[in-house]
């Protein structure tokens, strides 16, 4: 079962059938709920519109594909592997003109999409994995996979208890082939760090890599550039501190960038993390429509974590109007959810996030982190602190565990 | 003096909110989920709330949040609920869930041992953060509800053969510690509404309001209640 060639490939085929799926006599009406299948494999529910606007999607996915096919013609079919701006320390004048120009290229034709064919390739080049692939011997991921066949550690059967609960019902996700797949993924990634082990979240998140990067290993090391390098460190190690501050900072961009709603959801004594953690921990594979995940992943992967609060905020800006109305907890939570759901054009979401928002740099946001970051690790200290106070109570369970008043 | 009085204003406040948002037997209460990872919360919450059950439910991350009305002779109670994740890791999270809650729900599986061992840590993080609260009252807003309605849930009932903790065990707890206990069974459906049932007839007792509306003395008592249970 656990065979070990050298490239495992996933035979299921994920390529975007380029169908158009017509509404029958029976789902005329908009208000008709139709079951159908996205570019992904999901399984999503909407009505008519909903079918529009994802076929207005496929036609634009194949436009973007063109246009990526045109430049591969006129610079090469390797043109983007050139390492980023950003990953190189020597001063900017001397890199070649023509770097220079095609990495501004690049990250416009990537905010408007990598065409799903060429994911794999672009995403190992632009996040740094093919470099980090190269540091270590080409059978790494091979022997690892050897190497903890069989081993039972608390994360492994954390993982087996997860693997049919990662998006239930999916046609290869949810198979035995999938399963045993997305389990050597994640219990490989939790041995390579067995700081982080297995966090609840990462399989929504290694899931995705599957279905994208059609092969296992391929998947693999997308989801260690991902936690080594892309994000902001110890988001899923054990008391989630990373997570922690990038909600702080979040609460202080939204302060900055959406004051009307930030002050309104104050007001209401709503955190914004009640809703934000799942989107940055699952890097909104729960929440958005699988291509438009893609589409956040296509700018992740080159641009950094800071894409994951244009993102955030985008989505509180599209319905500024609306959560301004709300007096309910439950009617925020609702309408975040139904626009979350529903936003099947990505151009939608990341127009407002890269458009609308003004800039926000990376340098900024590091120095928002640095001045959040105290605050959270006293906070986690005093919490455990009390936690393992309890610890003591337990001991002696006789006790009644209620201080004496 | 000016700070007591605004605190205590603002517990007022913060009571009428918690057990009448609306007034005249209307409640909308916070409950909360907690449990081990795997125990059933979010089946529990969705057979509750829509009637559904799934065999493999999807993993919770951060949490979830569901509504549901429940009308009782006596009152009607609106369910704020928050379902919590249950990974370990995740446990940092919880104070922001809990917080002002006026029931907290705690699952364990009872095929599992480390779950209800899990379960015990959180009812005594619970109480506990009743007497932190006491404690930071004059200080920080109210962070507990020393009358936090808790209950002590058994759930997976349908797997009885595989049984590891004795209902005994958890109904001794759960009396020891004075809170409610339910074995339940969210895959049969299994004492789910029951559970959800006993806690709002709670909230109504707890909260007696006159059909007429709040009138600022039963307020008052309310606030002085609150005191009286945490001094």
């Amino acid at each position: 079962m656990f065979g070990t060639q050298s490239r495992r490939e996933i035979s299921h085929e994920f390529q975007p059938s380029m169908q158009y799926w017509k509404p029958s006599i029976h789902t005329r009406r908009a208000n008709i709920v139709v079951k159908f299948q996205d570019l992904y494999g999901f399984t999503v529910e909407g009505n008519v519109d909903d079918v529009n606007v994802l076929n207005e999607v496929r036609e634009k996915v194949r436009q973007q594909g063109r246009v990526w096919w045109a430049l591969e013609a006129s610079k090469g079919a390797n043109w983007y592997l050139q390492p980023q701006i950003s990953s190189i320390s020597e001063s900017v004048a001397s890199l070649k003109l023509s770097s220079v120009a095609n990495s501004i290229v690049l990250k416009r034709l990537i905010r408007k999409g990598i065409p799903p064919i060429l994911r794999p390739k672009v995403w190992l080049s632009v996040s740094g994995a093919v470099k980090k692939r190269s540091t270590v011997p080409e059978s790494y991921y091979n022997d690892l996979i050897s190497a903890v066949e069989g081993k039972t550690t608390p994360a492994t059967r954390q993982i087996d208890h997860d693997l049919p609960r990662t998006f239930p019902g999916h046609p290869w996700l949810d198979t035995p082939e999938g399963h045993a797949s997305l389990r050597r993924v994640l219990v490989g990634y939790s041995f390579r760090d067995s700081h982080v082990g297995y966090c609840q979240g990462l399989n929504y998140v290694a899931a995705m890599l599957l279905l994208v990067m059609k092969t296992e290993e391929d998947a693999f090391w997308m989801l260690a550039v991902l936690l080594e390098n892309v994000l902001v460190n110890d988001c899923y190690t054990p008391n989630l501190s990373g997570c922690h501050v990038e909600q702080r900072v979040f609460q202080d961009m939204l302060a900055k960038k959406c004051p009307r709603i930030a002050a309104h959801l104050e007001d209401m004594e709503f955190d914004v993390s009640l809703v934000a953690t799942e989107w940055f921990l699952c890097l909104f594979s729960k929440s958005l429509p699988s291509e438009t995940t893609m589409r956040v992943w296509d700018v992740l992967f080159y641009e950094g974590a800071k894409v994951l609060f244009h993102v955030a905020l985008a989505i509180f800006r599209v319905k500024e109007e609306e959560l301004l109305m709300t007096s309910q907890i439950g009617d925020i939570i609702s309408i975040l959810q139904r626009t979350t759901h529903h936003l099947y054009d990505p151009d939608d979401l990341l127009t407002v996030a890269f458009d609308k928002l003004g800039s926000m740099t990376t340098n900024a946001i590091t120095k928002e982190r640095k001045k959040q970051e105290p605050a959270v690790m006293a906070e986690l200290d005093q919490r455990l602190r009390r936690l393992n106070s309890i610890k003591v109570d337990d001991e002696s369970p006789s006790v009644s565990p209620v201080a004496p008043r | 003096m000016a700070l007591i009085t605004q605190t205590y204003l603002s517990l007022l406040s913060f009571w009428s909110t918690l057990m009448a948002r609306t007034g005249n037997k209307n409640i909308q209460a916070k409950l909360v989920l907690l449990g081990d990872m795997g125990t059933g919360k979010t089946s529990l919450v969705l057979r509750f709330v829509k009637g559904q059950f799934y065999d493999y439910q999807e993993s919770t991350i951060g949490a979830a949040f569901f509504t549901q009305i429940l009308s009782l002779n006596e009152a009607t109670v609106k369910f704020d609920i928050w379902d919590t994740a249950g990974q370990e890791r995740y446990h940092s999270l919880a104070p922001m869930y809990y917080r002002g809650a006026a029931a907290a729900v705690v699952v364990y599986d009872i095929t599992s041992m480390d779950s209800f061992i899990r379960a015990k840590r959180w009812i005594q993080e619970l109480q506990r953060q009743g007497d932190h609260c006491f404690l930071t009252i004059l200080f920080i807003d109210l962070l507990g509800n020393p009358n936090l309605v808790m209950v002590l849930v058994a759930n997976k009932t349908d797997l009885e053969t595989k049984r590891k903790v004795e209902t005994e065990e958890g109904e001794r707890y759960a009396q020891e510690n004075g809170l409610l206990f339910i074995e339940s069974s969210a895959k049969t459906a299994q004492n789910v509404n029951e559970l959800f049932y006993e806690i709002a007839k709670r909230l109504a007792k707890a909260c007696p309001m006159p059909p007429t509306g709040i009138k600022l003395h039963n307020e008052t008592q309310g606030g002085r209640r609150l005191f009286c249970c945490t001094g």
